[in-house]
């Protein structure tokens, strides 16, 4: 039987609902290789590269540069050398109906929503089904679309919510113990929405979030994964948490954004102004720089996640970029030893944009470990 | 995030600076519109029902209403910012701004200068522009070249509701003269508005859009015919960038040319006229200062060097279009 694969328009963000084809990086009859990037999407919010799903030829581009197509939609077709031309006119006859109809792809776009919670509010988004939940903490300074490249794929199999931590994106900051209060609120907010078990994902300063919920809850999470958490060593770049706060305009907050990717090109404007105008917010400063005093002082980190971590029988599973240079890759022998530790290659502080694709099968692996 | 609409944002801003800072005045004609008629109070919140309210939360003392003397409020405006107050006043229509154009260009503008920088100047004059309402020549126009050669003064030109709110935020507490100037046609425009304060600094162009085959600059309510324009050039595999210098005064030089001299290829969409003019004054500083990066001629696509028609023919043909803007787009694309 012939292999024959879609390249469709990929969800990247819950609220997409279509992308423009900004350029094809392969040409109809070019070998193509599983993980290469083939095809440029432009959205709303984010220009991005879809890498191939599977290996084999180019056999038909349907959509041509320049086409706005719904999620979902055929974009292109791989096969093998078996296929026919009448097989692969069948396949694209099957996804005829999707082209220019509109639909928001299978997982439909979804809009955030404000929970109130003690002395505040918490914005978060949700998505998919199922009594489990996977639960998106992002980092000092980002906001829930940090999971832009995650919560779509995973919300296919589980049900997420990502959430805007406390000063950060629509939720509204907090005072005085800004970790304690950051881990009350977004307990509070998920407790009605998620009363099943937690699978806890954490970047950066999230993780240590992530790190107080699970040892506050033990028997509510059901795994834990921590993209380059805070916690786990003194090594810290201060520079960047006192940079950030200080970027007030596009070019200074540019500069500093660079720092989080290998590849600063991953940086969109879409990130830029989004940041700046939550940081411009009234309160949103002073409450970012009580958060980074939490997080680092002038000798390094100041947070500790090692003993809530220790103590967990959970599945807890750490992904680092080789190259972050916000939170570098700690010592592998000094980590408790129910962690385990994968270092990705070419990737910064920002593993889950920068290597989605391979985050999002570690996330789902250590899901996995948790039903076993 | 709630959206509002234009009107509202402006509002919002100015209800809650009013409530921040009791040194804030309001004051110009018909700002209370609408005040005493069959004892409804505020009823419609002046000419564009930007001040609605206004007068119910603050009283008569901060919310002025004046005669019909530009010349005579604005002066008395301007006295009031360098006494330690901090007005905003409103011209109806920014045609109205000969009738006080001493006032603003010859003492607002001037006091910090001449008082050798001990002088603040807290002055905010508000005025709508621009055609397309059927309101005829000197209702229509679109005079922010006049206050962006005048030094002294800040020249701001909102081109959507997140940052009408931002922006008249900073220019209320700036200590200078502002000059902000709202197109008529963009009052109903809805989007995106927090509910908290946030204030944008003077002099940073926003980056609308991302692209890679020509930049367009717009101002005001081009902006939008530039996004209308970049969309069809997508249609066709024309990658166009965005971007809205959100004042002309100052100008944010650094982010339009580090994003020309990316790109190469420039369009430059105005609706004033296009003799020394806003958008003459980029190009310029396009040919000055990354003339080495250019692939292709500047192109300028503004309204005609006349008076705005008051036929509606003649209006519609007279204001630049997405399509004007786009074949202009194509024209050096291809080259």
């Amino acid at each position: 039987m012939s292999l024959i694969e879609a390249v469709t328009v990929p969800k990247w963000g819950m609220t997409m609902t279509e992308g423009t084809i900004t350029q094809w990086m392969v040409n109809e009859g070019d070998t193509i290789a599983r993980g290469q990037e083939i095809l440029e999407i432009e959205t709303t919010k984010v220009t991005n590269v879809l890498e191939a799903a599977a290996s084999g030829t180019l056999r038909r581009i349907v959509l041509q540069q320049g086409t706005t197509a719904p999620v979902g939609a055929l974009a292109g077709v791989i096969t093998d050398d078996a296929a026919t031309t009448e097989e692969i006119d069948a396949f694209i006859a099957t996804y005829a109906d999707r082209l220019g109809a509109g639909e928001g792809g299978d997982a439909g776009s979804a809009a955030p929503r404000i929970v109130e919670v003690e002395g505040g509010t918490v914005n978060l988004l949700e998505a998919g089904e199922g009594d489990d939940v996977v639960l998106f903490l992002h980092g000092f300074g980002g906001d829930l679309s940090t999971w832009l490249f995650n919560q779509p794929p995973l919300a296919e199999t589980i049900r997420t919510v990502a959430v805007d931590l406390p000063g950060h994106g629509a939720s509204s900051p907090v005072d005085g113990d800004v970790l304690a209060k950051i881990v009350s609120a977004v307990s509070a907010a998920v407790q009605d929405l998620a009363p099943g078990r937690l699978h806890l994902v954490g970047h950066s300063f999230g993780g240590a979030v992530a790190a107080r919920i699970a040892a506050a809850q033990p028997s509510r999470v059901a795994s834990l994964t921590l993209i380059a958490p805070v916690g786990l060593s003194r090594q810290m770049s201060r520079d960047f948490l006192v940079d950030f706060i200080a970027a007030e305009r596009r070019r200074p907050l540019l500069n500093v954004l660079e720092r989080l990717f290998a590849d600063p090109a991953k940086i969109t404007n879409d990130m830029v102004e989004g940041t700046l105008r939550f940081k411009r917010l009234e309160g949103v400063p002073e409450a970012l720089t009580a958060i980074a005093d939490t997080i680092a002082g002038q000798d390094g980190q100041l947070l500790s996640i090692r003993e809530p971590l220790a103590g967990l029988n959970c599945p807890v599973m750490l992904i680092w970029g080789e190259q972050d240079q916000i939170v570098p890759v700690p010592d592998a022998g000094t980590l408790p030893a129910n962690l385990t530790l994968r270092i990705l290659p070419d990737t910064g502080h920002m593993p889950q944009m920068e290597a989605s694709a391979t985050v999002n099968q570690a996330i789902l692996e250590n899901i996995r470990k948790a039903s076993q | 995030m709630p959206k509002k609409s234009f009107r509202q944002a402006l509002n919002e801003a100015l209800h809650s600076e009013m409530a921040r800072d009791p040194r804030v005045i309001m004051m110009g004609e018909d700002l209370t519109g609408g005040a005493g008629a069959n004892g409804v109070k505020d009823a419609w919140g002046g000419p564009f029902g930007v001040t609605r309210g206004l007068l119910d939360a603050f009283g008569p003392e901060r919310i002025r209403d004046t005669p019909i003397s530009e010349a005579a409020f604005i002066g008395a405006a301007a006295g009031a910012a360098l006494t330690g107050l901090r007005p905003i006043a409103e011209i109806m229509f920014v045609d109205f701004a000969g009738v006080c154009l001493d006032q603003i260009m010859n003492q607002a503008a001037k006091f910090r200068y001449m008082f050798g920088g001990r002088a603040k100047t807290p002055l905010v004059i508000r005025a709508t522009y621009g055609a397309g309402s059927r309101s005829g020549s000197q209702h229509t126009q679109a005079l922010y070249p006049i206050f962006t050669h005048i030094p002294g003064l800040k020249v701001v030109i909102p081109s959507n509701p997140y940052d009408a709110k931002g922006l008249l935020l900073q220019a209320i507490r700036d200590d200078d003269p502002v000059i902000f100037l709202e197109h008529k046609m963009l009052y109903d425009t809805v989007g995106e508005v927090p509910d908290a304060s946030y204030t944008i600094p003077f002099g940073e162009a926003r980056v609308v859009r991302d692209g890679k085959d020509v930049l367009i600059v717009a101002i005001g309510r081009m902006v939008g015919v530039a996004e209308e324009a970049a969309r069809q050039l997508a249609a066709d595999g024309i990658s166009a960038c965005v971007v809205d210098p959100r004042t002309t005064s100052p100008l944010d030089e650094e982010t339009l040319l580090d994003v020309a001299e990316g790109i190469g290829r420039i369009i430059i969409v105005d609706e004033a006229n296009p003799r020394c003019s806003v958008a003459t004054d980029i190009s310029a500083l396009f040919a000055d200062k990354c003339f080495d990066a250019l692939k292709a001629p500047i192109k300028l696509v503004t309204a005609p060097h006349t008076p705005v028609p008051y036929a509606p023919n003649l209006e519609d043909v007279y204001v630049p279009t997405p399509d004007a803007v786009a074949k202009a787009a194509r024209s050096i694309v291809k080259r």
